[in-house]
Parts: structure tokens; sequence; C-alpha cells
């Protein structure tokens, strides 16, 4: 007996699994208690994953999706809050984990909770050139003149926030500038000086 | 625009440009010779792909910050030009509201004038219109008292033939005395003959035409 050759055509895709309801729907009580994961937070080497808390099913107009309320991990950070899985429960990115290596992942997660805290910085310098300008204009349109040249930073919103933004006058642990800064991977600057 | 067609099939030439997009239209599905056609994925090596994430977030992050600081300064400028010409335009609001009210008052008090002249005009022509109707009115109520009188006194004449009490006897012997007969007969020629006893006349010409 040979197994089945199977052959796929077409576009390639970063998804890999099934889909919510693929896993959920075979499972005893809809997998209540039994913990997935998304493959593509797995690129983080923190642990992310999701236990299982309530399974909804939905109407046959809808029969790609599930409505899941999940204990969420994300980044070795537990959420607060349960998360609503069911906008992004068709996508075939989930994979089940096998009961026996449920408690390595919790274990993983338990070493990245006591970890220094990342505070990012409010405020960022500002560019060279723009230095220069600012100092022209605020005295042609007869504002007052800038000190410190320092503006606001702003962060978009997102409930897996892992990194803490910096409140008043707290001391960030990361610094943002408006150089290149240190590249990751040196080699790709070889023979270039680098400031 | 005009239809395609149309410009085709013009009488006289027209030289004219027409800017089109050369290009399948969005709704359309793939073109048949592109359908097995699978577009090669690029191919970033790792150390390549880190460093392009790193340099696209740096750069995002100030320009984030770049752009909020001059929308904020838009903004401030902005308040800042209206409060100080708030002053100025709350001075010219005055003005402009005692003005307005002045006009309004004038047009106020000459559509005033124009009312009254025109209520005189209307009440002198109810008045005349209601006089005529009482006029009218008295002559009508003249004339069916008059009708009325008339009548009575035709009444009134007629009433020493009515029977009364007094002379039911009378009245009762007379028409006993002279009965009336209602039945008639009618001939060819429409001659009335009264009475059912009536001894009808024998025609003579009647024999002898016969």
């Amino acid at each position: 007996m040979s197994s089945p050759v199977i052959k796929y055509v077409g576009r390639t895709t970063n998804f890999k699994g099934k889909t919510l309801w693929e896993i959920v729907g075979s499972l005893k009580n809809y997998g209540v208690g039994r913990i997935i994961v998304r493959s593509v937070f797995q690129r983080y080497s923190e642990p992310s994953f999701m236990k299982i808390v309530k399974v909804e099913t939905c109407p046959d107009e809808e029969r790609r999706r599930v409505r899941v309320w999940v204990e969420k991990t994300f980044r070795g950070r537990k959420l607060p809050n349960l998360t609503e899985i069911y906008r992004t429960s068709y996508k075939p990115d989930y994979n089940l984990i096998p009961k026996h290596e449920e408690v390595k992942l919790l274990e993983s997660a338990k070493s990245y909770e006591n970890l220094p805290e990342v505070i990012l910085p409010n405020s960022i310098e500002m560019p060279p050139l723009m230095k220069k300008f600012i100092v022209k204009d605020h005295e042609k349109k007869g504002l007052e003149v800038i000190k410190d040249y320092v503006m606001p930073l702003s962060y978009h919103y997102s409930p897996n926030r892992v990194k803490r933004i910096a409140k008043g006058d707290e001391k960030p642990t990361v610094q943002f500038t408006m150089a290149l800064g240190t590249p990751v991977s040196p080699s790709l600057y070889e023979g270039v000086q680098l400031q | 625009m005009l239809p395609k067609k149309l410009l085709l099939k013009r009488s006289c030439p027209l030289i004219m440009q027409i800017a089109e997009f050369h290009r399948k239209p969005r709704w359309l599905p793939v073109a048949k010779s592109k359908i097995y056609r699978i577009p090669k994925r690029p191919e970033i090596s790792e150390e390549e792909r880190l460093e392009l994430l790193r340099i696209n977030n740096n750069y995002k992050t100030q320009m984030r910050a770049i752009r909020r600081f001059y929308h904020e300064e838009m903004i401030k400028e902005k308040s800042s030009l209206e409060s100080a010409s708030s002053e100025m335009s709350q001075k010219l609001e005055a003005e402009e509201w005692e003005r307005c009210v002045q006009i309004n008052e004038q047009w106020n008090k000459q559509v005033a004038a124009e009312r009254e002249e025109r209520r005189k005009i209307e009440l002198a022509a109810m008045e005349e219109y209601a006089l005529k109707r009482m006029e009218a009115k008295d002559k009508e109520l003249q004339e069916r008292i008059l009708k009325a009188s008339e009548k009575i006194k035709r009444e009134k004449e007629l009433s020493s033939t009515f029977i009364t009490p007094d002379n039911l006897e009378a009245a009762i012997d007379h028409a006993l005395a002279n009965p009336v007969d209602y039945n008639f007969a009618i001939d060819l020629k429409g001659n009335i003959i009264s009475g059912r006893d009536t001894q009808i006349p024998k025609p003579e010409k009647t024999q002898a035409t016969v």
C-alpha cells in the first residue's frame, strides 16, 4: 500500500492548520478546557496560546465560523478578560495542542511571567532638519519658540499590548531615536560606515 | 460622457482624444489566459526580513510622531486665530445685528401702513356687501308676506262655500237631490258623452257611408 500523494496547486499561504470549527466541532464537549494555538503567533519566542472556555455554534449561513471565548495568553502575558473569537474563527490557522503537551506549554509560560517590564517612551526627539525648521517657522507665525525638541509619541491601541507605555515622567526602558539605530543583521551593512 | 457607439457612428469626422484606462475592470473575473498563472512569492532572506522589519517599524513610529505633532499644532493655531479674531468679530456682529433690527423695523412700519389701507378698503367692501344682502332679504320677506296675504284673501272668499256643521244637512240634501255621474264614454272623434245612462244620438252619416 502506497500512501496517496497530495499535490497542492495554487497560491501558497502563511496559514498552517485548520479552522476553529474543524477543531472544536470534532472534540468532546466542543473542546472546552483544551488549548489551541494560532500558528501565525508562533513566530514570537514567548509562548502564545488560548484556552477554550465557552463555545457557541453558529447558524447554517456561517458554517465556517464559531463563536468561542478563550483565556488568551499572548507572548507570555495572560489577558485579564476573556477574548471572543468570531470574526477570525474561519481562518485555517488554528492548531490543537495534545493533552500531554499542555503541561509543558503552561510551565513555559510561567517562566515569562516574572520578566522585567518593558516601558515604551511617550516622547521622541525631533529629526535634525525639523529642529532647524521649527524655530524659524514658529518665529514667522509668532508662536512661542520651542526649547526642548521633543514630540509626543502615539501608539495604536491593542488589547494584546505586552509592553507598557510610559505615563508622565516615567523613565522608559527602551529609547526610540530618529537615527538608523543598531542594525539587527550587521552582515547587510558590510563595508558601510555606520555612525 | 458620450457613449462610444455614438461617437463612432457620427456623420462628420471629429477629432477628439479619449483618455481610457487600459486595464481589466475590477468586476470582471480573471482572464482565461491567466487562470493558471501562480505568481511566485518573493524570497527574502531571514536577515534582510528582520532588518527591513526593524527599519520599517522605526519609520512608522517616527512618522506617527511627526504627523501627530503637526496635527496638534494646526489645531492650536486654529484655536488661537479664532480667539484673536473673536473680539473683532463680536463687534462686527453686534453692528450687523443693529442694522438688521433697524431695517426690520422700517419694513414692519411700511407693511403696517399698507395693511391699514387694505383693511379700510376691505371693511367698506364688506359693509356694502352686507347691506346689499340685507336689502335683498327684506325684499324677499316683503314678497312672501304679500303672497301669503293674497292666499289668505282667496281662502277667505272660498270659505263662504265650505260645508259647516250648520249647513251640513242642507248640503247632504242638495247632494242627494242632484246625483252626479262621473262615468263617461268617448267615441272615435273624441266626443265625451258623460253619464252611464245617457242615450247616444245615432249619427246618420255613418249609415250613409256604410
